[in-house]
This record gives C-alpha cells, sequence and structure tokens, in this order.
C-alpha cells in the first residue's frame, strides 16, 4: 500500500504538515477500495467517452 | 406562485413581471435563509418592465416570459458578479454569459440575482464559510443540502419558482430531496455547461430546481433541453425498476416508508413493478471520488497552491486528496466507469425507469458532520451522496421528486433514474406521482 505521509512531503510543495494527519485514513480507505477493482481491468478496458458510448 | 401560474397570470393581466419581480426582491429582502449572494434589484426591474413592455406589444417568448428567477452562483453573468461561493472570487465579474444564462434570457426570464453555494460547489452543506450558511426553510437549524443549497432553499420558500443548479455528485437532487422541490440532472452533455465554473469536467451537469415537475419541464427546456410534453402524464404499463440491493439497505425508516408509498401510488396508476438487482454501487461510487478528487484538484490546484488561506478547511482537505491521486489511477478509474456504465445499461432492457430514495435521511442539523441512518453512524458528507454519485459518473438523467415527510416534518425525496436521453418519461412519471400524492401542495414555515 502507498505511504500516504511519505507521498504529500513529497509533493511541491508538499502538502502542509499540519494537515497531512487528517489526509491519511481517507486515501488509505480509497486506496483499498480502488485497488480491488483496478485488479479488474484488462488491456482490453478502454476509456468511457460517455454516457451513451456503451455498445 | 409557479412558473406556468405566473405565465397564466402575465397573460390574463393579473399581475405584471414588474410586479412578481418587486415581490420577488421584497421576499428576499424579508428571508433569513441567507440563499442569496447578490442580488441586481434595479437590473431586474428594468428588465421586468421591458418584459412587460414585449408582451404588451404582443412579443411572448413562451412560459419563461417575465418570470423571476435566479442562477446558482456558479454560472456567468455578464457584469454580475459570480463568485462560485468563493472568498478568492468574491469580486470576480464576468465579461460574458454562460450558454445558460443566454438561453434563459432568450426565453424572457428575469434575473434577480445569484444563489448561494457550497464553496467551489465542493460539497453538499452549503455552510458557506464567506458569505454564511444557507438556512433550510422546513427548518432554519438544518442545512439546505448541496451543493445547489441557494437555489433550493429560495424555491422551495417560495422566493421564486425556479434557479438553476448544478449537480456533480448529487448537487441538485440533494437540494431537491432536502428542501422538498423538484431537480433535474439530466443526461451528461444535454445542457452546456460554457460558462459555468466547472469542478469535475467529466461529471457536471446542468439543471432546473422548481417548485413542480412540470415548471421543471419548462425550465429544462428554456435552459436549453429539448421539449417535454406532459399533456398526458399516463403511465399505465410503464416498467418501473425497484432496486432489491443496494438502495433500500441502510436508509431511515420514514424515507424507506414513503418510497415504498410512492411505488405503490405508480403501481396504482397502472404502472409495473419490477425486481431488479443494481451493479456494484460501491464501486461506482469509489471510481466518482477517485475521478472528483483529481478533476477538482485541476480546477482549482492555482488557488489551493497560491491561496490556501482563502479556502475553508473541508474544500482544502479535497483538494490536498486529491493532489494525492496518481495520473494512471485516474485513467483506470475511467476505464472502471465504461464497464460499470456497460453494466448498468443492460437493466434498460428490462424496465423504463428505476425509483431509489434520493438521500438515506431528511436534512441534518447545520454544523453536524456525522449521523445516524438508522442504527448505524455515518458521515454526513459521504452518506448524503451515497446513493447520488454514481448517478454522476454514469451521466444518466435523474429526477428527484418530494414522495412525503418525515415524523419531524422534513420532506422526503424520491429519485427516478432513466436512460440517456430519457428525461420527458422520467418528467412523466414525476408528474404522475405528484399529482397523484399532493406532497408538492405543503409549504414550509421559515
Amino acid at each position: 500500500m502507498t505511504d500516504w505521509k511519505k507521498t504529500a512531503e513529497a509533493l511541491n510543495p508538499p502538502i502542509p504538515e499540519a494537515d497531512v494527519e487528517k489526509l491519511l485514513p481517507v486515501m488509505e480507505a480509497l486506496e483499498k477500495a480502488f485497488l480491488p477493482l483496478q485488479r479488474t481491468l484488462t488491456s482490453e478496458s478502454d476509456v468511457w467517452t460517455g454516457p451513451e458510448d456503451v455498445a | 406562485m409557479t412558473i406556468l401560474e405566473m405565465a397564466e397570470a402575465l397573460r390574463t393581466k393579473k399581475v405584471s413581471s414588474l410586479e412578481l419581480t418587486n415581490d420577488t426582491l421584497q421576499k428576499i429582502k424579508d428571508s433569513r435563509l441567507n440563499a442569496f449572494i447578490t442580488v441586481i434589484e434595479d437590473a431586474a426591474r428594468a428588465r421586468a418592465s421591458a418584459m412587460d413592455a414585449e408582451l404588451s406589444h404582443g412579443i411572448d417568448r413562451g412560459p419563461m416570459h417575465g418570470v423571476p428567477i435566479s442562477h446558482k452562483d456558479l454560472v456567468y453573468t455578464k457584469g454580475v458578479r459570480t463568485t462560485g461561493g468563493s472568498k478568492i472570487f468574491k469580486d470576480f465579474v464576468p465579461d460574458h454569459d454562460a450558454d445558460i444564462a443566454i438561453s434563459l434570457e432568450r426565453a424572457g426570464s428575469v434575473l434577480v440575482g445569484k444563489t448561494n453555494l457550497h464553496e467551489f460547489a465542493y460539497g453538499i452543506t452549503s455552510t458557506n464559510p464567506h458569505f454564511g450558511a444557507v438556512r433550510n426553510p422546513w427548518d432554519p437549524e438544518r442545512i439546505p443540502g448541496g451543493s445547489s443549497g441557494g437555489s433550493g432553499a429560495a424555491v422551495a420558500a417560495g422566493i421564486l419558482p425556479f434557479a438553476t443548479g448544478t449537480d456533480t455528485g448529487g448537487s441538485i437532487r440533494i437540494p431537491a430531496s432536502f428542501c422538498g422541490v423538484t431537480g433535474l440532472k439530466p443526461t451528461f452533455g444535454l445542457i452546456s455547461k460554457r460558462g459555468v465554473m466547472p469542478l469535475g469536467w467529466t461529471m457536471d451537469h446542468m439543471g432546473p430546481i422548481t417548485k413542480t415537475v412540470r415548471d421543471c419541464a419548462v425550465a429544462f427546456h428554456a435552459m436549453g433541453g429539448p421539449a417535454v410534453d406532459l399533456k398526458s402524464t399516463a403511465i399505465r404499463g410503464l416498467r418501473i425498476g425497484l432496486p432489491t440491493n443496494y438502495y433500500f439497505d441502510k436508509l431511515d425508516l420514514d424515507v424507506s416508508e414513503s418510497v415504498r408509498t410512492a411505488v405503490q401510488t405508480a403501481a396504482a396508476l397502472g404502472a409495473r413493478i419490477i425486481d431488479i438487482k443494481v451493479p456494484d454501487i460501491d464501486a461506482l461510487n469509489v471510481v466518482g471520488r477517485m475521478l472528483l478528487l483529481a478533476e477538482a484538484t485541476s480546477v482549482h490546484r492555482e488557488n489551493l497552491l497560491t491561496r490556501r488561506a482563502d479556502i475553508g478547511a473541508d474544500v482544502v482537505t479535497l483538494l490536498d486528496q486529491g493532489r494525492l491521486i496518481r495520473g494512471s489511477d485516474y485513467v483506470d478509474a475511467q476505464r472502471l466507469r465504461r464497464i460499470y456504465c456497460r453494466e448498468f445499461s443492460k437493466l434498460w432492457s428490462e424496465v423504463d425507469c428505476i425509483f431509489t430514495p434520493t438521500t438515506p435521511t431528511a436534512a441534518p442539523k447545520i454544523g453536524q458532520m456525522t449521523m445516524k441512518v438508522g442504527s448505524v453512524d455515518e458521515d454526513v458528507r459521504l452518506a448524503t451522496t451515497r446513493l447520488m454519485r454514481a448517478i454522476n459518473i454514469l451521466g444518466i438523467p435523474a429526477l428527484s421528486i418530494p414522495c412525503g415527510f418525515t415524523k419531524a416534518g422534513l420532506p422526503i425525496g424520491l429519485q427516478i433514474l432513466g436512460a440517456p436521453r430519457a428525461e420527458e418519461m422520467i418528467l412523466r412519471v414525476g408528474a404522475a406521482i405528484e399529482d397523484a400524492t399532493g406532497v408538492v401542495g405543503r409549504k414550509p414555515g421559515a
């Protein structure tokens, strides 16, 4: 899993230290939910282009 | 009065546009809801007089002619400041109109002002740190929802019959639900967004907030949508999908009962109720959050980096989160979106529309961060958008209409979903339910 604290510190400019802590639980939960979905993608999975582009 | 009642009164000369406009301006002054950021009294009166003169000379632009309206303060209005609910843009005066402002002006409407909203439209409370909290007309201690909270509150309070809204993750439908009014999020891309301050380009939708469904159809057309014929609201034989998973899993009992009563009403009108299983809405919500975090931070990156102290704490937190989203994750979220759109679209071979609750609860209190949904404590923002966000990802049309009240007297919203470009059908269903229930006749106290 991503070390979000290090990632936040590595940004230019970094996210202020005082604000980083409150981001961590949200980012960790989002990553935890997103990773299994991401793993279902295949090389044939194309990008969304609009609500009617479903054929 | 509704748009259609005003239209009738104007043409039978029972009232003038100037009188309607003066009445609206007085109601704004008397209101304690803080629904407006900017009011343009002189310009509105001049415009109303011009619209009266046109009608007296036989020039009739249609049902919006002479009707007072307001724009959510994200909509560019030439010569009238457009703040986006932000301190950073508190003195920003656009040099051009948004497309919808042009459309509504051509339709003859009278702009009276700009309605308050959640800062940058990035939130659901409309508790704006720079322009003050918008209050709910049904209980001023409660939020009107957001981000189009000023529009919802103004229409619900009867200040005017129509205000524009934007919806990126529920921002038209949530205020419609919490304020007991009608809100339409049309098909993605159907109404022009040019000249509207963006939040998430691939999820932003423009739409009307009105008192009634028939007014909603009129306003939708005046904003640039196709004409909608609601002369017949017969829904006999229509296939209405009722989700057996997700949408009724975590709700307040009052909400569940009211929505199920609306379903029974539809059945009594001859609709066929069909149980359906919807695709993984939790997954769609995750994809939606990923997309919005990245897109909103792209929109406001410079503001975040150069004017951080001038942005409210809740919005700063979301914009910071957006800085952490990787580019490849954003693209993968858009790829997942296509898969879920395909899965969801299969439902349209089984049903014509889908009924769900709009929000899992009625309006929470101002400042409330968590709330009990059934027996579970949930974050107010996540709970309130739980039944909304996926629909922005799908880009399908969604209508929210009032369908009942809690025991405490707060409005409850019914969400009606349709296939892309099925606005006329969902408006017809909404009008049928509205006519049959009579819920829309009840008025708030504040």
